[in-house]
């Protein structure tokens, strides 16, 4: 019996995962919890509330320019979407920052897609009519609809909180080289958000960078999104994220006084109320991680005689709130099937007597 | 000839006195009904009647007033009897306090707006409000499965007026435009009726104490203040059966939850009650799960003036030394601050015929 407990031991699967923002801990956790008995780490420079995520206002509307087919996209917006609604009818929403959201997203002319892929997965979709458009200066088409948030503050907590609970353990540690963790890991998960680029050297993987402003108006029970993404209002838990930018090609992660003055400006002009906000706004700065295909896929890396296993799962641009469930389910799927190749009685233990 | 100057004279002084526009009002009351009476009066008259006085007597002022404690949500009962007249202050009401939204001074109102949840365990007919609020539609039955038990609702999106703020600023503009506020008791309206031509009454509850009224009835509220700020919907639940108020509603307010569903018609006391208590956060709990994590800080009771309809009209009191006229407005019920402009509006109207009558009638008194 303890040679069979060593032997458990030794064949204990280890999956390191890379990065502690939300696709980072959701994906370590859908593995963890889709291979129990498996060792999983996640191993991070930053945890929140550092991480790209934090900055988020952690709104479900996955708004991308993107080449991934729609299919996938519908796929992971609606079993994210469907976990996330579990967590808001439960008595976890508080814990988890997540809340049900209504409001408006109001175009200046009317998209080239009138209805979004997305719209019936939210939990209510609707067109305005053009009596409630003049609330709403320079608009000509929009949207009311209701949808869910997570902000990441709370949400990322709670899903460490969760990690520790499955077993998980979290490293701090900047990884450098994908190499440096070969032989530690039977399977490496990839979620580096930006930082995936010096590790795979991918040409593909560019920042847009947001700078948001956070205000107390806690009157505010809306949110208001123009249909550009660049204005837009979205009140949480803790506060009512404002922004925002996007900069192409932009890595500065110091917030910007021109952009803040731009931000309010901008927002002012859709709710005025915001000049009753009491004190400063906090400034943040988030650097989205885009990729014009999201990459979520299995690789063997081959150096030199060596090889080793790497999920990726990075490039959500500023969809990742939004599609972080469906795509670390998906991760976890690849990772229990890299460990079925390269280890064919990978978890289980059976008796064999 | 001297006689015949003098007698001139005499009659110029009476006619002049027709002329004078001056009005005189006192209005009882500082609650919401009270204080919109006052100053839609002033907003009406003061350009025209000169002098115009408008003096507010009030033993309570906010945040003591029944406003100040209820949530401050726009909304009429759902099944109206359809009072035509009350369906047209409702609606004026609403478009008023819309065009403050895009302004200044709403964040002082204690005005926002806010989106939620009617929900019933039938089918029912639409309310008489629904193109008066914004985007009034059915509920789709994905919506439903938010709502376990029921099986049909409205969502809309609607003003929410916060009576702790709303009073504050009414009283602010009524005081820069020279009103008066004196806190005293009126124990009858023969009281005031020497010194003011008109009296408007905005009792509410206690109008009672100034003349008897069996249709008046109070119908306590009980509700439960929480900090939950993840909630941003309104949630009203409805049971026909058991009537308006009596089922869990969930009203998010700028700082705080209000949670109740309390409606006792006839019960008078106005202290907290457990039983009450326990009643309003299990049915919230219920709706809402994530509520159990709110934290409690305090409840409140108040007594919903009810009454068949609103008393709003004019009474004549043939009194010595003069006539004076009461304009009763009073008997909101739990739609108070829905209603309150419309009705303040009325009060202004009934006012104006008032002043009309009081026009110079040119008629010589018989003093020959």
């Amino acid at each position: 019996r303890g040679l069979r407990c060593r032997k458990q031991r030794m064949d204990r699967v280890r999956v390191g995962v890379i990065g502690a923002g939300i696709v980072g801990l959701s994906t370590a956790l859908c593995v963890a919890e889709s291979l129990p008995g498996c060792s999983v780490t996640v191993i991070a420079e930053k945890f929140s509330p550092h991480t790209t995520s934090d900055v988020a206002a952690g709104i479900l509307s996955p708004h991308l320019i993107t080449v991934t087919p729609v299919e996938s996209l519908r796929r992971w917006f609606a079993e994210t979407f469907a976990h996330v609604y579990s967590i808001a009818r439960s008595t976890e929403a508080p814990d988890a920052g997540v809340q049900i959201l209504s409001g408006w997203e109001i175009f200046k002319e009317p998209p080239e897609e009138r209805i979004p892929f997305w719209s019936d997965i939210v939990l209510a979709f609707r067109v305005m009519s053009d009596s409630e458009l003049t609330r709403f200066p320079e608009t000509t088409f929009g949207w009311m609809y209701t949808t869910l948030l997570c902000e990441c503050l709370l949400y990322l907590p709670w899903l460490e909180k969760r990690l520790k609970q499955a077993g998980v353990q979290l490293e701090a540690g900047k990884v450098t080289d994908l190499w440096d963790l070969e032989g530690k890991y039977d399977v490496v998960v990839n979620c580096a958000g930006l930082g995936a680029g010096p590790l795979t050297g991918d040409p593909l993987l560019h920042p847009v960078r947001g700078q948001v402003l956070k205000v107390r108006a806690p009157w505010l029970k809306h949110f208001i999104r123009c249909g550009d993404g660049t204005t837009y209002i979205y009140p949480g838990v803790t506060g009512v994220t404002l922004g925002g930018t996007r900069q192409a090609g932009d890595r500065r992660l110091g917030p910007d006084a021109a952009d803040e003055r731009s931000i309010l400006a901008r927002c002012l002009v859709y709710e005025p109320s915001l000049a009753g906000c009491r004190g400063l706004g906090e400034a943040g700065v988030g650097l989205r991680p885009t990729r014009r295909a999201l990459r979520l896929g299995g690789e063997r890396l081959e150096r030199g005689g060596r090889s080793m296993w790497v999920v990726h799962n990075y490039g959500h641009g500023g969809a990742g709130v939004s599609l972080h469930w469906g795509m670390a389910r998906e991760a976890a799927r690849l990772v229990k099937e890299t460990l079925a190749q390269i280890r064919p009685q990978p978890t289980h233990n059976k008796s064999k007597l | 000839m001297e006689a015949w100057l003098h007698l001139n004279a005499q009659t110029e002084e009476l006619v002049g006195q027709h002329c004078r526009t001056e009005m005189r009002v006192a209005v009882i009351g500082a609650g919401v009904i009270g204080l919109s009476s006052a100053q839609c009066i002033i907003n009406r008259f003061q350009p025209t009647v000169k002098p115009l006085t408008v003096i507010v007597y009030a033993d309570t002022f906010t945040p003591d007033t029944t406003s100040d404690g209820a949530a401050g949500f726009w909304q009429p009962y759902v099944l109206d009897e359809g009072k035509p007249e009350e369906v047209k202050w409702n609606k004026e009401t609403f478009d008023y306090l819309l065009s403050y939204m895009s302004s200044s001074d709403a964040n002082e109102m204690g005005l926002f707006l806010q989106s939620g949840y009617n929900i019933f365990k039938e089918p029912v007919p639409d309310p008489s409000w629904k193109d008066a609020v914004l985007g009034f539609r059915h509920l789709t039955t994905k919506e439903l499965k938010l709502f376990p038990g029921f099986s049909y609702g409205w969502f809309n999106t609607t003003l929410m007026l916060e009576g702790k703020s709303y009073l504050p600023w009414m009283m602010a503009k009524l005081k820069e435009c020279g009103v008066k506020f004196v806190e005293k008791k009126i124990s009858s309206f023969q009281e005031l009726g020497p010194d003011f031509d008109v009296i408007v009454n905005c009792t509410g509850i206690r109008a009672q104490e100034l003349q008897p009224d069996p249709e008046l009835k109070p119908a306590r509220g009980q509700i439960v203040k929480v900090y939950a700020p993840w909630m941003k919907h309104f949630i009203v639940s409805h049971d026909l059966k058991a009537g308006i108020y009596s089922m869990p509603y969930i009203l998010p307010g700028s700082k705080l939850v209000t949670m109740g569903g309390i409606f006792q018609l006839g019960n008078w006391s106005e202290e907290n009650n457990p039983k009450d208590h326990n009643k309003v956060w299990e049915g919230g709990c219920k709706l809402v799960p994530s509520l159990k994590n709110a934290k409690i800080v305090e409840d409140w009771t108040g007594l919903r003036p009810v009454r068949n309809r609103i008393r709003l009209e004019r009474q004549t009191f043939e009194s010595r030394p003069q006539t004076f006229e009461v304009i009763h407005n009073y008997g909101h019920g739990g739609y108070g601050l829905t209603i309150h402009w419309g009705c303040a509006m009325e009060v202004s109207n009934i006012l104006d015929k008032i002043v009309q009558e009081r026009k110079p009638s040119w008629k010589i008194p018989s003093r020959l």
